[in-house]
């Protein structure tokens, strides 16, 4: 199928047909009923060519814009040299990428498990601390999203999380930024703490660096494993290669997400101690991934590493995240509602809209003055703005722009 | 060989492979390095085309019979499949889960158009594990029901739903406690489950042919009962066709041979054509299940399933199978290696016990554990590549790409004949070891395997680069 062909009334009857039919109706109130055709570094476009500036970015898969030549090109030559493999094998391009992993991920963290999806990964970065510990307890906080898988469902905050039965057992959710709750639910049974140091979904709550050192030094009184989930806000997203460089407090496990195949080839990592991986060394192959760490994948996460090396996404994250927030904060200045409050670090940005009524008509709105923007997953009452990191400054005042008029052409309730 | 850029002097095949598994050892995992090694599966792939591939050390082509558990139907690097992917690359990337793709829609309406009568909407999902979560969420939520009735021995993945309905202590236990709520019965017998299927069940979950367990087919009247059962206690009926579907077993998926339609089908593995990853749960729209997702349809949304790029591979994959009617090949060519391994059998009781399997997806079951790995060896040797399972040693799979001629399979015949031959020599060294029952425990060890058959190894490879008259290090 050609771009050019394509006939978005003959989607819309495909989607009623073979998906949930309100799928659409939930794309309809998002303003996102969009058939995404062409899609270029910042932008997107739909079958008749409107042009709609990506602020969505798949959740920060595209954090390096929409296909970024240096890897397709890469991925494209890597095809006439190999295929996904066969997972069990040792293979060199696995070899290689986990070796650009270790040299790009914060220090100590130096063995690599790859998965398809961040899920996933939280899965088994759960599975690896209970096997290395020997112990079943995980703590998570109030607000996380760590995605659809088992594990991950069952440490995420949602409301109706009970539909799906019981879930894994030994899961202790405590109140986010909270210490003294902290101190008494990290005990010699636990396995693990695990967080989102800034949690995106939940209006980009960011956790103080005070609370990450007290986390960080429970764990170490009590034998436990820190896992910070980054999937999110890794890979340059909040100005900093890892969100975790504002705090300066180091996990055992890191979560790295799709960005790492920036969006080009599905691909996430679970990188973590040399320590932690004595247990897996004792027990190989006892957590398998068909499709994780693919040969042609890896060779689509090297490029992508190579490009986020040269080009340092974060350093322009930083200085447009400026550019936006404060942009956006004085778009929203003196309007009654909302209050206009913008969380978060770098391009990965909140703005609190009061109630999901508002959120839902803001991103509609949003969507007709040409960008595309979502609410966040626990927090529905937020809108998440997260472009491309390599936005131009033309391009943030363009968003800033669409913001001011979102906010205008609604009515907030 | 080449002199590389640098000026340094290229590495040879051998110190290549040994660079790449120190590197894997380091920031992957050693103790796969020592397994592989163990098992005579420590082989480097390059030139993955059609059914084979080379081993870089020792460049010795290989015929692939383990095709990453049935991933490469298709063959590797079929030339169909490579140019949607390379067409795709043109104009595309993942896309956005979140807006609407012409390229999902296709995918949706081609795998309806493949799948039994009655499986007519789709989500998708990033794999194997991840479908079988979704499947099983699905069910949950659908039927507000807890419990979830798997099978001993079961394999569905590593993802937290997934894991929690394996049916093998082997991938559980460091992880426990697992999910509440799931059941195991023995497999292929009725009476079992229908003494385990309650009011309180959401759902069975079954592979048509248990692969990883040693494959194992369901007796088509075993999935029947599974369907009435099913259809009394209002349960759903899931089958796991990750491994099976996709012409595997002569069939575009292995529950027509039964006629039984599923509930709800996990599909994964082959749908990506050995380049992608790629996964979808294909479902009926039962009352039940329209009345959970209508509002909960977003209950396992997928950013990385159903991609764009995954989808036009996907596409290309499903043409290409309908186009060379790829599930007749498939049954042809496995009635002939079927037939040529059970004659095996027969002329070597003392070594194979069993030969089981539906299509191109054989099992051969061994007398003793300790002959997996041996056998690997001596069927490498003879440019035959095939993997017996993790922690069923005693059964090796064959499930070579589906686009094997008849001239191919009889190659991987005579290197089973060569291989049998060669464990007869050795089993006079073997066998009275295996009768006493403290050595056998030994021989079938999994670590003492590893440590034994490494040190070998070590002493194989060391009188291998004896330089000889015969020129032995090749």
């Amino acid at each position: 199928m050609k771009t050019a062909t394509v006939n978005r009334k003959k989607v819309l009857d495909d989607y009623r047909r073979f998906f949930p039919a309100a799928a659409l109706d939930r794309m309809h109130s998002e303003g996102l009923d969009i058939v995404e055709v062409e899609r270029d570094g910042a932008f997107i476009f739909d079958e008749k060519g409107r042009r709609y500036i990506d602020c969505i970015a798949s959740a920060s898969v595209y954090n390096l814009g929409r296909r970024p030549r240096g890897v397709t090109t890469a991925f494209k030559k890597a095809l006439r040299e190999t295929d996904q493999g066969n997972f069990p094998m040792i293979s060199r391009e696995k070899a290689a990428l986990a070796a650009k992993i270790a040299a790009f991920a914060p220090s100590g963290l130096e063995c690599v498990v790859f998965s398809v999806t961040r899920g996933e990964s939280v899965d088994f970065a759960c599975k690896l601390v209970r096997g290395a510990t020997g112990r079943s307890g995980i703590v998570t906080v109030d607000g996380s999203w760590f995605g659809q898988t088992g594990f991950a469902l069952s440490l995420s905050e949602r409301a109706n999380r009970e539909m799906y039965g019981p879930l894994i057992p030994a899961v202790d959710t405590i109140p986010f930024g909270d210490f003294s709750s902290a101190a008494r639910a990290i005990t010699d049974t636990t396995a693990a703490v695990i967080l989102e140091p800034l949690q995106a979904e939940n209006g980009c709550r960011a956790a103080y660096p005070e609370y990450l050192a007290e986390i960080r030094r429970l764990c170490d009184a009590r034998g436990a494993a820190l896992i910070f989930d980054e999937t999110q806000s890794g890979l340059g997203r909040t100005g900093r290669k890892f969100f975790l460089e504002y705090s300066g407090i180091l996990p055992d496990v890191l979560v790295m997400g799709e960005a790492l195949g920036a969006g080009v080839f599905p691909i996430a990592a679970t990188v973590f101690t040399k320590k932690l991986n004595r247990f897996m060394n004792r027990h190989p192959l006892i957590h398998l991934s068909t499709f994780g760490g693919a040969d042609l994948g890896c060779m689509a996460g090297i490029a992508a590493l190579d490009l986020y090396e040269r080009l340092k996404p974060w350093e322009n994250a930083e200085v447009m995240g400026r550019r936006l927030r404060s942009g956006i904060e004085r778009a929203l200045r003196g309007r009654r509602r909302p209050n206009g409050m913008v969380s978060g670090a770098g391009l990965l940005l909140a703005i609190d809209l009061g109630s999901p009524e508002n959120a839902l008509s803001f991103c509609r709105a949003a969507a007709r003055s040409g960008i595309l923007v979502k609410p966040g997953d626990v927090d529905a009452s937020s809108v998440l703005i997260r472009p491309s990191l390599l936005i131009t400054p033309t391009q943030t005042n363009e968003i800033i722009g669409a913001v001011e008029k979102a906010a205008a052409d609604i009515k907030f309730i | 060989m080449q002199a590389s850029a640098s000026g340094k002097r290229a590495l040879t095949g051998r110190e290549e492979k040994k660079r790449v598994e120190g590197q894997f050892a380091r920031h992957i995992n050693s103790g796969q390095v020592k397994y592989l090694k163990a098992g005579h599966l420590d082989v480097l792939e390059t030139m993955r085309r059609g059914i084979r591939f080379t081993d870089e050390a020792t460049g010795r082509t290989m015929i692939d019979c383990f095709t990453s558990a049935g991933c490469f139907n298709v063959g590797r690097g079929n030339p169909l499949v490579l140019a949607a992917l390379e067409d795709a690359l043109g104009s595309l990337d993942m896309g956005s889960r979140v807006l609407m793709s012409p390229w999902k829609a296709a995918l949706a309406r081609a795998l309806v158009e493949i799948a039994p009568k009655g499986l007519d909407r789709v989500f998708f999902a990033s794999g194997g594990g991840d479908a079988i979560d979704c499947a099983i969420k699905l069910a949950r939520g659908a039927t507000g029901r807890p419990t979830i009735v798997s099978t001993i021995k079961a394999y569905h993945g590593h993802t937290g739903f997934a894991l929690s309905a394996n049916g093998k202590e082997h991938y559980r236990r460091h992880f426990e406690p697992l999910m509440p709520e799931f059941r195991f019965v023995p497999f292929n017998d009725s009476e079992a489950m229908a003494s385990a299927i309650t009011d309180k069940t959401a759902a069975v979950i079954i592979e048509p042919i248990q692969g990883e367990a040693g494959i194992f087919p369901a007796a088509d009247d075993y999935l029947v009962d599974l369907r009435r059962l099913c259809d009394r206690h209002g349960a759903l009926l899931i089958f796991d066709e990750v491994q099976t579907g996709f012409c595997r077993t002569g069939r575009f998926f292995a529950c027509e041979h039964s006629g039984v339609v599923p509930d709800i089908m996990a599909l994964a593995k082959s749908i990506g054509g050995g380049v992608y990853p790629n996964g979808a749960v294909l479902y009926r729209g039962l009352p039940v299940i329209n009345r959970f997702l209508k509002k909960h349809h977003d209950f396992h949304p997928s950013y990385d399933g159903g991609s764009d790029i995954g989808c036009c591979v996907s596409l290309a994959v499903i043409r290409f199978m309908r186009e060379t009617r790829l599930w007749e090949k498939a049954e042809r060519s496995g009635a002939r290696l079927y037939s040529a391994l059970e004659d095996l059998r027969r002329e070597n009781p003392a070594i194979i016990r069993e030969v089981r399997g539906r299509g191109l997806m054989i099992g051969i079951e061994y007398i003793h554990e300790f002959m997996g790995p041996m056998m690997s060896d001596a069927l490498a040797r003879n440019g035959v590549f095939a993997a017996y399972s993790g922690n069923a040693p005693q059964v090796m799979r064959f499930m070579p790409p589906l686009v094997a001629s008849d001239e191919d399979i009889d190659e991987i015949i005579a290197a089973a004949r060569a291989a049998v031959a060669v464990m007869k020599s050795l089993l006079p060294l073997a066998l009275p070891a295996a009768r006493v029952p403290f050595l056998l425990n030994m021989l079938n060890n999994e670590r003492v395997q590893t440590l034994l058959f490494n040190w070998l190894r070590s002493v194989e490879d060391l009188i291998a680069r004896i330089p000889g008259p015969g020129g032995s290090n090749k």
